[in-house]
């Protein structure tokens, strides 16, 4: 063991090039003991301990308590949710947000599209295009093609009316008799 | 030695005389076979008739994919009967959980982060229900059926069926049949120069012999509250009607009513159905002016056609051609 504390303070400085040396140090627990004292000493000696020189090796408690842990305190996590609980949705609201309604029956958002100037170099002949799904589509945007001339604030009344019609649509799909 | 030879000889006739047989055998069965097929072939009509009995029948679970405008989204059906009665469940794949059940002539809403609730209907809203509750008989005045020929879809031995618009004023369709079973698989929405508008495909089939238990147990749950639509015969809105409808289309419902979030706008509403397709008539005052007087928006198949004659605007809505809404919004006429 003794022999060792030249080379510790050796591999300390970086100037241990044995290998052999470097591996007995490595498979030596009370080794390594010594050469994190060694270390500690050496900061403590530096001054660069910043006061808190009592660098515990708390690795192997940690480790022997994670050990002793039972396993059936773990929960792992399920894969996935079961089917959707629905026996608890049984709502009663008295005053309808008819915004909620018309939102979620439709599932169309409308995203105005401030394409302003984009519109200028478009061919008047091609229909501009509506991303929207009716329900039992998907809640994508909306986007409306304007010519140049309208004005932002103009194509987003515009947007909100085109939006507002189909979702009155999808209801009225709904609820056909 | 001279044995052995012998019946190799002999061996090698019969062989010969099998293989003949076997060379022959085809040609002779084959008128057979023909008149056969000629008879247990059924037409385009019957295997729709099939198809519309087995998606009201069956208990199944589709996975589907609708594809309009390059977008694709992922859904999911499944449909059961209990107690005679049919039950769909519908939700989303992607994204916010959206979902709705269908059960006797109510429907309901679920979705993530918003209130719950019901409308009631008595009409099947699942993907394929307009194509698969369509009455073919009387609608072979609109509609030719015509076989197209066999494929594959979802892993299924399948029949596609083209349903051609005998006139320019609906869209036609090509219809993809599970052989087995006659679920609907596939169905395009195809406009006049061939040209798929919209598509909905079947990826995953699973038919069983009982209803699924998660619906089954769904149909037993107590389903939100029923919202009506309010109906507001505003004596102030004027009343419209159209002097033109498309061939075999019939009015379903004309009323005045508001929009949804505008309180202040209420609106002369007419609906047309041609037993597939159901078209929306908006008349209203101009609300925002356009800087052109029409004005067309497309996504898939459904076009939102808006005019704007002097202070009156009407939006027709729908799974139609640009010419049968033009047509439809050129014809609307006050009525005294």
């Amino acid at each position: 063991m003794k022999e060792y504390s030249q080379d510790l303070s050796s591999l300390m400085d970086n100037e241990l090039g044995d290998k052999e040396v470097i591996n007995t140090i490595l498979d030596d627990a009370v080794l390594q003991k010594q050469f994190s004292r060694y270390q500690l000493i050496g900061d403590v000696l530096r001054d660069e301990s910043n006061g808190l020189d009592l660098r515990m090796d708390i690795t192997d408690s940690v480790m022997a308590a994670i050990a002793n842990e039972k396993q059936d305190d773990y929960v792992a996590p399920l894969a996935a949710a079961p089917e959707p609980e629905k026996s608890n949705v049984v709502p009663f609201m008295k005053r309808f947000g008819q915004y909620a309604i018309a939102a979620s029956v439709a599932g169309v958002v409308v995203v105005s599209s401030l394409m302003v100037n984009q519109g200028s170099s478009t061919d008047p002949s091609v229909a501009p295009v509506l991303n929207t799904v009716p329900f039992g589509g998907a809640a994508a945007p909306v986007s409306l093609q304007a010519t140049p001339l309208q004005s932002e604030n103009e194509i987003k009344e515009r947007n909100e009316r085109v939006e507002a019609l189909l979702k009155d649509h999808q209801l009225q799909l709904q609820t056909q008799p | 030695m001279k044995h052995r030879l012998f019946l190799v000889a002999c061996m090698s006739l019969l062989s010969l005389l099998a293989s003949s047989q076997l060379i022959a055998s085809p040609e002779v069965a084959q008128p057979e076979v023909k008149i056969e097929t000629k008879q247990a072939l059924p037409s385009a009509l019957t295997y729709l008739n099939n198809m519309k009995q087995a998606y009201r029948e069956l208990n199944y679970k589709l996975l589907y994919l609708n594809t309009a405008q390059n977008q694709i989204e992922p859904k999911q059906l499944i449909h059961g009967v209990v107690d005679g009665k049919s039950i769909a469940y519908f939700y989303f794949l992607n994204g916010a959980m959206r979902e709705s059940l269908q059960f006797d002539g109510k429907i309901s809403f679920y979705q993530q982060g918003s209130q719950a609730y019901s409308l009631a209907t008595n009409r099947d809203q699942s993907v394929f229900a307009n194509i698969a509750n369509f009455d073919f008989e009387n609608g072979n005045k609109s509609y030719e059926y015509i076989i197209l020929g066999r494929d594959r879809i979802a892993g299924k031995k399948a029949i596609a069926i083209r349903m051609i618009s005998k006139d320019q004023y609906r869209y036609s369709y090509i219809v993809w049949l599970d052989l087995e079973s006659y679920l609907p698989l596939r169905l395009d929405i195809i406009n006049q120069l061939n040209q798929i508008l919209e598509q909905t495909m079947v990826v995953s089939l699973n038919i069983t012999e009982t209803v699924n238990p998660w619906i089954q147990q769904l149909s037993v749950q107590a389903t939100p509250d029923v919202l009506h639509l309010p109906l507001t015969a505003i004596a102030a809105v004027p009343k419209w009607h159209l002097e033109w409808l498309p061939p075999s289309f019939k009015i379903v419902k004309d009323d005045q009513h508001k929009l949804m979030m505008h309180d202040t706008d209420p609106v002369s509403y007419i609906m047309l159905n041609d037993g597939i397709v159901r078209v929306s008539v908006y008349i209203s005052t101009k609300q925002t002016k356009l800087t052109e007087q029409k004005n067309t928006i497309r996504r898939g198949g459904t076009l939102i056609y808006t005019k704007q004659d002097e202070n009156v605007e009407i939006n027709v809505i729908g799974e139609i051609p640009l010419i049968t809404a033009e047509k439809i919004a050129a014809s609307i006429k006050p009525s005294k």
